[in-house]
């Protein structure tokens, strides 16, 4: 950029690019991946929302076709009845100091392990880590990855039942979270990971949590800012 | 599908219908629909350019509305921008995407670069006047092209390569006209 921008005002500058969808391509992508993972970059997003907010005043009315509404309750009706109810107050309490600081609420521990094919020998697999980054007092996420069959497990601790429930991103090195799906409150969890989705599990992707409405399908992007986040590492 | 004379007492109605459907209120959603729809249908078709995708994106929208609208907080937004802001991301979210671009490259030029300016209309009464009054005036502060592209951004969801297509200029003059105009509004709002 030839305007000599601060840091902090290149991004404030990007936050209104974002807000007021400027950017395309690989700029968004990382931008997005950017509003995931930073609760105070969120913010400024939000900041320009609220500040741009007067010009949808001037929007021009259209009615849309009768069709519209009867494919909306078609797709509510595909839904779990109990999809949302109000918000709990101690998840309101996390949002609330997810924007003023980058406070991590959970923890996501994440070991990849890749098996060569064929194996040499029945020796030790290969392993990968995530870094956890823990508030030792929140929830705790336990993820395991055998990339030779796609099998992921997840041991879940400490989310409380509620309206949101914890989603489970992969973000590719430069690239938009893809969900893998819905994760339990607690217990543990199994999934086999679609082959498309296989090819996101490498070194240097992140993993990341957010919490979502309740949903049987995975959603296209996350709502709000994560509530944990770990990066793939080979060791 | 009018909006009842005072302003105030559609935010109320709004405000109220969209409490609801945090509850899980099946009834109220369509209630919100009813009162929003004129307006968040404008907005998708708008930026997606075409009623066929226009209607797709806005079912998504009200779906995400039914999704969050327990994290809907009245005394932080109002509810038609909070409504108007999810439309809008939904929309540009589409034509970002791999459909939505090759759908409006298939649109006359003319309709996807139909340019929004002048006089504010429409709901104006329903976001609040004084703001409204004071982020125009900070917009009409810009030189007229600055001005032109962030409206075109935001009405018309133009990305950047688009604008400086569309203005002749090469895209770092373009980035480098709304950064600097967006810095500017800010410093004219006064809040940073």
């Amino acid at each position: 950029m030839d305007d000599h921008l601060t840091p902090a005002q290149e991004r404030d500058a990007l936050a209104a690019e974002l807000a007021l969808g400027l950017l395309d391509g690989q700029a968004r992508s990382d931008a997005l991946r950017l509003l995931l993972r930073d609760p105070a970059f969120a913010a400024l997003v939000a900041a320009w929302e609220a500040r741009l907010a007067p010009l949808h005043g001037e929007w021009a009315h259209a009615e849309p076709g009768d069709g519209v509404w009867s494919g909306i309750e078609r797709q509510l009706a595909e839904r779990p009845a109990e999809t949302v109810t109000a918000i709990e107050t101690r998840l309101r309490r996390w949002r609330a100091g997810a924007l003023l600081s980058s406070a991590v609420a959970a923890a996501l521990a994440f070991v990849l392990i890749t098996r060569p094919v064929p194996a040499p020998t029945p020796a030790a697999p290969q392993l990968a880590v995530a870094r956890i980054e823990s508030d030792a007092a929140g929830p705790l996420v336990l993820a395991r990855y055998n990339q030779s069959n796609g099998l992921m497990q997840l041991r879940i601790h400490g989310f409380e039942p509620g309206a949101l429930a914890p989603e489970l991103w992969v973000i590719p090195e430069g690239g938009a979270p893809v969900s893998l799906g819905q994760i339990g409150h607690a217990g543990e969890a199994e999934m086999t990971m679609p082959p498309p989705h296989r090819l996101l599990m490498t070194d240097g992707a992140t993993l990341a949590i957010t919490m979502e409405p309740v949903s049987k399908t995975p959603h296209p992007a996350p709502s709000g800012a994560a509530v944990a986040s770990g990066k793939i590492i080979t060791i | 599908m009018q909006w009842p004379s005072g302003a105030d007492e559609a935010r109320t109605r709004l405000v109220a219908a969209l409490t609801a459907v945090g509850r899980g209120d099946r009834a109220a959603l369509r209630e919100v629909y009813d009162m929003t729809a004129a307006k968040l249908f404008g907005i998708c078709l708008r930026i997606c350019g075409e009623r066929a995708s226009a209607e797709d994106v806005l079912q998504t929208v009200y779906i995400k509305v039914w999704e969050r609208a327990g994290q809907f907080d009245a005394a932080r937004a109002s509810p038609i921008t909070w409504l108007a802001t999810i439309a809008r991301n939904g929309a540009i979210d589409w034509r970002r995407s791999v459909a939505g671009r090759a759908a409006r490259d298939t649109l006359p030029e003319q309709a996807a670069f139909a340019v929004a300016d002048g006089a504010p209309r429409a709901d104006q009464s329903l976001v609040a006047a004084e703001e409204s009054e004071r982020l125009h005036r900070c917009l009409e502060e810009l030189e007229d092209h600055t001005r032109l592209c962030i409206r075109a951004a935001f009405f018309d969801g133009s990305t950047y390569a688009e604008l400086a297509t569309r203005e002749n200029v090469p895209l770092g003059t373009m980035k480098s006209w709304i950064r600097r105009g967006l810095l500017r509004l800010k410093d004219c709002l006064g809040d940073g």
